[in-house]
């Protein structure tokens, strides 16, 4: 069953009089409930685009984005949701224990249930040594976890990631795969945007390919890889972007 | 509610760190600390020095407090991106804008405080303690900061900061100008002038409204009533700027 849904999802961006820009391109989209979903694709290619649209951030130009049946801007759908945006940045005045707790009184988290989540929390992400230090004073991958501890402070059912392991060491990295391995055990649908192949390919059940804004391909790796008779993710990938920047090419007479 | 509150807690807590909020206010009380200076006028003509450049400098100090902490308000937080954070938890636009406003009320008000017991010290360190006239001046005063921030703040959810200052200083000064604008132009027969004069004075705010010290520093008394419909009429604006900040805030992409 899908828990979010795009139909014909488009986003233009209009630079200046004349210019559009596709940034996302009549996207159908359906991510099951359960699930780990990936979404790749190179800078530029629309996977931000697609989180923001589905987390109503931004408009769409046309179509339609739901999760959990409800629409993007759905207050209530929002209690089920954690999001992790690419390069957090949050207030660097508190301390993590003070961030969980400010994004736990908006879930409207009662005191006792909040206290003991972020003691989890911080435990779960490693960061239970640094509960007095300030966020100005975090590196970029304790901004990571403290993020990733932020977009679970409402024990979400859903939980949408964009570049989660940014910034991250190997280790860190790792770990961060166990804990979406883990978290997909305990029935979390979680919606992935990443760079990194070799993490989607691992955890990934599903993963979409998007290029310039269009959805270039969509299902299982093994079915993708046997679809595009290609031998890994990476191979995949490098096929589906080529193949279509070719057709691009051929359109304009510009081919190499 | 509750999260309107958070917002505002926030926002209040993230601006008391701005040093530029803590040099007004330095300066705001300099200027009310040298009103004293002027010892060499006689008695009387001191305590009105002193009335006189205290309400001055609270009113304009406090404008720029409440220019500098509405003008980064909502910015701030979409230059940072921590608002993709705030707008992608269950809380609507409007508990955000209006969150941020009482956040920056919140600042303005305790600055005000600050300045207005610094002040009200001097009068009694002069033998002088201040009457109910000084109360409804002060009173004007706050809801006139008031009524800046909260058209700062609108003016922020659809233009850029270099323009929003501008726009916010030029609304402050024409809001102080418009009823002697008006009192000239009454004297032209030129119709598109008096038309847009009166367009101007409709639109823009009229701060002197909020304006009695004249009044109270010569010793006159001004009505409750008076006081009153300023402040409905401040109310008033503030609902108008709000209610912008929401329909443009409510539409924009981040």
């Amino acid at each position: 069953m899908a828990i979010i849904e795009t139909k014909n999802l488009t986003k233009h961006y209009i630079l200046g009089k004349r210019k559009v820009v596709v940034g996302l391109e009549k996207v159908n989209l359906e991510v099951n409930e359960g699930e780990i979903f990936g979404i790749l694709g190179p800078n530029g290619s629309g996977k931000t685009t697609c989180l923001k649209l589905l987390l109503g951030i931004l408009f769409p130009t046309a179509g339609e984005a739901y999760i959990m049946g409800k629409p993007p801007h759905d207050v209530d759908m929002k209690k089920h949701v954690g999001f992790l945006p690419e390069n957090p940045y949050y207030y660097d005045y508190l301390t993590g224990p003070e961030l969980l707790q400010f994004y736990a009184s908006l879930f409207s988290l009662e005191a006792q249930t909040a206290k003991k989540r972020i003691d989890q929390l911080l435990e779960l992400v490693d960061l239970h040594n640094a509960k007095r230090l300030h966020l100005k004073h975090y590196s970029k991958g304790m901004l990571e976890r403290i993020g990733l501890a932020a977009s679970l402070i409402n024990d979400p059912e859903i939980l949408i990631l964009d570049e989660p392991t940014t910034g991250l060491d190997p280790i860190g990295c790792r770990d961060t795969r166990n804990l979406l391995l883990q978290l997909k055990q305990q029935g979390k649908t979680i919606l992935l945007s990443s760079h990194f192949l070799s993490e989607v390919e691992r955890v990934c059940d599903r993963i979409a390919i998007f290029h310039r804004g269009y959805l270039l391909a969509l299902g299982t790796l093994d079915g993708l890889n046997s679809q595009y008779q290609a031998t890994n993710l990476e191979d995949l990938f490098v096929k589906t972007i080529s193949s279509f920047d070719n057709q691009e090419a051929a359109k304009t007479g510009d081919v190499t | 509610m509750k999260k309107m509150w958070l917002i505002g807690l926030n926002t209040f807590r993230e601006s008391m760190r701005k040093k530029t909020l803590y040099i007004i206010l330095i300066f705001a009380l300099i200027v009310i600390g040298a009103s004293k200076l002027f010892s060499f006028l006689t008695a009387e003509e001191e305590l009105k020095m002193i009335k006189d450049v205290s309400f001055s400098a609270i009113e304009f100090f406090g404008a720029l407090m409440a220019i500098f902490g509405s003008l980064y308000a909502i910015s701030t937080e979409i230059e940072r991106r921590t608002i993709y954070t705030l707008l992608t938890k269950p809380i609507r636009r409007s508990d955000f804008v209006l969150g941020k406003f009482f956040g920056v009320s919140m600042i303005v008000l305790i600055n005000f405080i600050l300045m207005t017991v610094f002040f009200i010290g001097l009068l009694f360190f002069k033998k002088s303690p201040p009457d109910l006239q000084v109360f409804k001046t002060l009173l004007l005063i706050f809801f006139e900061l008031i009524l800046i921030s909260g058209i700062t703040l609108a003016l922020g959810t659809f233009t850029s900061d270099a323009f929003n200052i501008i726009c916010s200083f030029f609304l402050y000064i024409v809001g102080h100008l418009t009823s002697y604008g008006k009192e000239l132009v009454e004297r032209t027969e030129n119709i598109i002038v008096r038309g847009l004069t009166d367009m101007l004075y409709t639109l823009v705010p009229n701060y002197e409204n909020f304006n009695i010290r004249d009044k109270i520093v010569v010793g006159l008394n001004v009505s409750w009533g008076y006081v009153g419909w300023t402040i409905l009429y401040g109310i008033l604006y503030l609902c108008i700027a709000l209610y912008i900040a929401l329909y443009f805030f409510e539409k924009r992409e981040i």
